[in-house]
């Protein structure tokens, strides 16, 4: 497919483009706002700067996706108080308050990085010419988010495995929850407040994707994630089964 | 990487094979409150799961040592297990080597449709650090010392009988073909592809064998008094065999029985199976979701070879792909187990066991 030109796509397809623009801008503002309230949570200054730069550049993403929204004149809504991009951002929120590094770095870099880089990338994968580009070079660049914080993550869990596991999966249960439900077939806490009308998540095979693939190849990359910062699977294997599917 | 056993032994690397198994596991991972998920939701998370390490299992010879292994599943799509999925599984396989790997663990077995996804092919395993084996010298033993045991049994002299073995050109085929080719009074072989079965043929020609091949089963059915059923297919069906035939259903899934049920004489036992005599302790223990045998200690021959291996600390590659079974490895390795206590699984089927 192509959607370079708005020409040659369908009202179908315009519709649910429009939509996917619309969650990938409102996702990379959420990462901008969490990233800016991460920099409280650092006291060194080298780390600071790291967050602002992050900052930054999830700016750059969410410029990127709206530049090329605005030039094909796509129906784009952005909703930072949703149901489920509103309540991820409290959840971050409140770790933020109590300066807990470590959670802020657990949601955004592993659970919402994971999300994007996978969801950007079968959505790259699916659509044609410029939004194909500009999907797949954004989600390489959230890719060294990821494995940056697995570095850190790595280090931390070897510090005190058994309360960081812990602490991970209270993270895990308040968080992924909120994405497990958003990216489920059917929205399990109502309407996202993000797409125009229906959820674009009836409408994606008009774009040759589906939400169970989505979801699947997102929640593979999450499992990955966490392998690699040394979650054992015995452990990850019940996180992923307790999730609302 | 954190693990409540400090050295690992073994690795088993295995799959499920049906969703109603795969059901109970994760409803049973699942608290009242997180509530049940339909088997439709199930399918559209469970395929998706990377290969990871489900549980622990400690097993205990009767020497008095003890090994400790862990179980890494693939993950497997059960609908997907057949020839035409082999690329994504083999992948998968892959993945759940390397997981073996950066577990540490010393021997690993390449468990049930695993290892024929690879088709063979063992190179990729050659250099890595621990071990791999397909597991099916010991499930060979198993099927040949249990058709020999419940032909005994069942009062069937096998040097007067005509035994069937379909799949006769794989690995477990093959090495089931050499065991009995002297054995019985006539050798009935199946598979599809009709050349490898020709070059089977002539080379047991020359040896003076008396044989009889089809790539179709019908064709044998009727003549055969013994069958080992070891085709890696789902699709067969034996209603038409002799109504007094021994079957050994070694293949999988295990799923002949359902097929034959209206034929009461026919005797069906699931091949290749094995008993560890002291049993297995799990850690997680899922064992009420997925263990589903009539009696403990029950696994696949495949399963059981890498924990004998451990036991004797025979650290090698010992079965390794198509056509390297001989004789003498089925007897050592089924040797081997016995000093541990791990024997041929009594003898059962989809209905429970069989009646003494
Ligand atoms: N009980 C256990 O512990 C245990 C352990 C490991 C494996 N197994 C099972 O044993 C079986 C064989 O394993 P393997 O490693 O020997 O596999 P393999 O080397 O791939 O051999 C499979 C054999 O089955 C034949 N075959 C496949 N589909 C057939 C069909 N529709 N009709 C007739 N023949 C057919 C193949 O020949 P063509 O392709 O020419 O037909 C070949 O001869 C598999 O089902 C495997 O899962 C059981
Ligand atoms: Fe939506």
């Amino acid at each position: 497919m192509n959607a370079t030109t708005n020409q040659s796509i369908t009202v179908e397809e315009f519709n649910v483009i429009s939509d996917v623009f619309s969650q990938a801008i409102t996702g990379e503002l959420i990462g901008m706002s969490n990233f800016a309230s991460l920099t409280d949570t650092i006291d060194d200054p080298y780390e600071k700067m790291e967050a602002v730069e992050h900052a930054n550049s999830e700016r750059m993403h969410a410029e990127g996706f709206a530049a090329y929204a605005k030039k094909q004149k796509l129906n784009v809504k952005i909703n930072l108080n949703g149901e489920y991009w509103g309540n991820v951002r409290k959840q971050f929120l409140s770790y933020a308050q109590q300066k807990d590094f470590i959670a802020c770095l657990i949601i955004q870099e592993v659970m919402l990085e994971s999300f994007a880089i996978s969801m950007y990338t079968d959505v790259g994968n699916a659509l044609g010419g410029e939004a194909s580009e500009l999907f797949l070079s954004i989600a390489d660049e959230e890719k060294e988010h990821l494995e940056h914080s697995t570095d850190i993550l790595r280090k931390e869990l070897q510090k005190d495995p058994v309360a960081f596991i812990k602490k991970f999966e209270e993270i895990h249960f308040n968080c992924m929850t909120i994405l497990a439900q958003f990216s489920a077939t059917t929205d399990l806490r109502g309407h996202c407040g993000v797409c125009n009308g229906d959820c674009m998540k009836g409408s994606l095979h008009h774009i040759a994707l589906d939400i169970v693939t989505m979801r699947g190849n997102a929640m593979a990359l999450y499992a990955d994630a966490l392998d690699n910062i040394g979650i054992p699977g015995e452990k990850s294997t019940v996180w992923l089964a307790q999730l609302p599917a | 990487m954190v693990s409540s056993t400090s050295s690992i032994d073994f690795a088993v690397i295995g799959h499920q094979d049906n969703w109603e198994g795969i059901e109970r596991f994760v409803n049973g991972l699942r608290t009242p409150e997180q509530g049940k998920l339909s088997v439709e939701k199930i399918k559209s998370i469970f395929p998706f799961i990377p290969p990871r390490v489900l549980f622990n299992v400690q097993v205990k010879s009767i020497t008095g040592s003890q090994i400790n292994g862990i179980y890494i599943d693939t993950f497997f799509d059960p609908d997907k297990l057949d020839i035409q999925y082999s690329k994504a599984n083999s992948s998968k396989v892959i993945q759940a080597a390397s997981c073996a790997e950066k577990e540490g663990a010393r021997i690993t077995t390449l468990g049930g449709f695993t290892s024929i996804v690879l088709e063979g092919n063992f190179n990729y395993f050659a250099r890595k650090a621990t071990k791999f084996t397909t597991g099916n010298t010991l499930t060979a033993a198993y099927i040949v010392k249990g058709v020999e045991t419940a032909a005994g049994q069942s009062h069937i002299n096998l040097a007067n009988s005509k035994l069937l073995i379909v799949g006769a050109t794989g690995d477990i085929g093959m090495a089931c073909v050499t065991y009995f080719k002297n054995k019985v009074k006539q050798l009935l072989l199946c598979a599809r592809s009709l050349n490898r079965l020709e070059n089977l043929a002539k080379f047991l020609l020359e040896e003076n064998v008396n044989i009889k091949f089809s790539v179709s089963v019908d064709e044998l059915l009727q003549d055969a008094d013994v069958i080992i059923c070891v085709a890696s297919t789902t699709g067969l069906n034996f209603r038409d065999c002799k109504k007094d035939a021994l079957i050994c259903d070694a293949g999988y899934p295990k799923n002949l029985d359902k097929r034959i049920h209206d034929n009461p004489e026919v005797q069906l036992f699931h091949g290749g199976m094995g008993q560890v005599s002291m049993g297995f302790c799990f850690n997680p223990d899922y064992s009420n979701s997925i263990y589903c045998y009539p009696v403990p200690g029950i696994a696949h021959g495949c399963i059981l070879e890498a924990m004998v291996l451990a036991f004797e600390n025979k650290i090698e590659s010992y079965s390794t792909g198509r056509g390297n079974i001989t004789t003498d490895k089925i007897e050592e390795i089924y040797a081997c187990g016995l000093k541990h206590g791990i024997t041929l699984a009594p003898f059962h089927n989809a209905y429970g066991l069989w009646p003494d």
